[in-house]
């Protein structure tokens, strides 16, 4: 009980900073990484909410298919942020 | 008491977390940022939603039988979490990739057309009009 | 940067303090119960729907509707990226030369891993939690990680364009629709499930069309992405040779 209430409680707060970091940063290799610890936050939250058929598809599609689709249009276009 | 807590303080940064990526969508300099910052805003949209389905229950288990004949009716009831949010979740996420991998084509277009990712410029260079801060 | 830190410890502690002040204030009575809605659904899944699993149940009988024209949006946003991208085929054979020889054996056997643990994540959509839509991203993941290190040309080389691949998902989810549209031959509602299909092939449980669903949407789903990541990962200076600008 108190585990599964301490995982919702941490995880909630981890996901505000990685937010807040990925979209204040200006360097935006560094802005997909927080935006990738983003979705694995917010993966450990779905799964204490147990429903893992969305855990499943959002760890696929939010930190592998988001970041390398974001990686691929940053080294097509430019890295910084002026 | 906790539960209580728990509960707001999730509501409460679920509801920043929106705010924070509606600042990076309008006040992102890079079309690039926009579009992270579009990503952040449809994941914590989808959480919203599947936390909308949640309540307390010890242990929490997902909506699945373990056999066809249909045995624990009784425990699934009390301890599944709400199977509605998360089929209308499940579809959410793989159209939301298609459609900003349709905005990221049109990014890496406009940077071939105007040589910057910039959005003001983006927009100076492709129609001649001056943008004002 | 400083003042980067200062706004993040600023939004935590006023978000923790409004939080504690809320609960001590209001103490709001937190949800014990499931929703009427949800135990319909759970108690009644394997009696309608022939599978143990609720979500899958809704996605594709209860809502199954719904999640066909999802589909076709999917199908829309796919091919409109691609359109924006049209290139002729002899400047993305160019691009053949991928990394070193280690790189792509690892990625071989690491591919084949999470193609098989997709197929399994798929084949088994209707009896445990899993589905279409998981399995289909699980083999575009294998796919992203395949095409950067073997280089889009020699994969096209190999037959794999990105023609065949939208092919492939046009035959899909033309599959799809008919076995939607099957049962109104017999003069049931579209998308019917239990009184049209079989709950269980030679004591296999398939749970009506269910399975065949998850089925063609993992096919659709990982075709798509892989053509997205085929013409993402040509390098812009294939571009200024050969195509029209």
């Amino acid at each position: 009980m108190i585990a599964s209430i301490l995982l919702l409680i941490i995880a909630s707060l981890l996901s505000l900073f990685f937010v807040y970091m990925a979209v204040t940063e200006k360097d935006l290799l560094k802005a997909v990484a927080y935006s990738a610890g983003q979705s694995i936050t917010y993966s450990i939250l779905l799964q204490a909410m147990s429903t893992p058929d969305i855990v499943m598809t959002y760890v696929a599609v939010s930190v592998g298919l988001y970041s390398a689709l974001l990686v691929f249009v940053i080294s097509k276009t430019e890295r910084f942020e002026r | 008491m906790l539960e209580a807590l728990t509960y707001i303080l999730i509501i409460a940064i679920l509801g920043l977390n929106a705010l924070v990526s509606i600042y990076g969508i309008i006040y992102g300099r890079s079309l690039v940022k926009k579009l992270i910052s579009l990503t952040i805003l449809s994941d914590t949209v989808l959480v919203a939603v599947i936390f909308a389905g949640f309540y307390y229950a010890y242990p929490i288990v997902p909506p699945v039988y373990q056999d066809l004949a249909g045995t624990g009716r009784e425990f699934l009831v009390k301890h599944a979490s709400d199977p509605l949010p998360q089929a209308l979740v499940l579809t959410g996420i793989v159209i939301g990739l298609a459609v900003n991998a349709l905005i990221a084509f049109g990014i890496i277009q406009a940077y071939r057309l105007a040589k910057t990712t910039d959005a003001r410029k983006v927009v100076e260079t492709l129609s001649g009009v001056e943008v004002t801060e | 940067m400083s003042r980067r830190i200062l706004v993040l410890m600023l939004l935590f502690s006023a978000t923790l303090i409004v939080s504690f002040t809320a609960t001590i204030i209001l103490n709001p009575a937190t949800p014990s119960e499931l929703k009427e809605l949800a135990k319909y659904y759970v108690l009644n899944t394997i009696n309608e729907t022939a599978s143990p699993e609720a979500v899958t149940a809704i996605v594709w009988d209860y809502r199954g509707l719904d999640t066909i024209y999802e589909t076709l949006v999917l199908y829309l946003a796919i091919v409109g990226g691609l359109a924006i991208f049209k290139m002729s085929e002899e400047a993305l054979l160019k691009t053949r030369i991928g990394l070193t020889l280690l790189t792509k054996t690892s990625t071989k056997i690491i591919a084949l891993l999470i193609t098989s643990i997709a197929a399994a994540i798929a084949f088994h959509g209707h009896l445990s939690p899993g589905g279409g839509f998981p399995g289909g991203s699980a083999v575009a993941v294998a796919s992203m990680i395949i095409i950067p290190v073997f280089a889009a040309g020699t994969l096209i080389e190999k037959g794999i364009s990105s023609t065949k691949l939208v092919a492939i998902r046009g035959a899909a989810l033309t599959a799809l629709g008919l076995v939607a549209l099957l049962p109104v031959v017999r003069g049931l509602e579209i998308v019917t499930n239990q009184k049209f299909y079989p709950a269980s092939i030679l004591g296999l449980p398939i749970s009506g069309s269910l399975s065949l669903y998850n089925l063609l949407e993992s096919l659709a789903v990982a075709s798509g992405f892989t053509a997205v990541a085929l013409y993402l990962s040509i390098p812009e200076e294939a571009y200024k040779g050969g195509s029209s600008a």
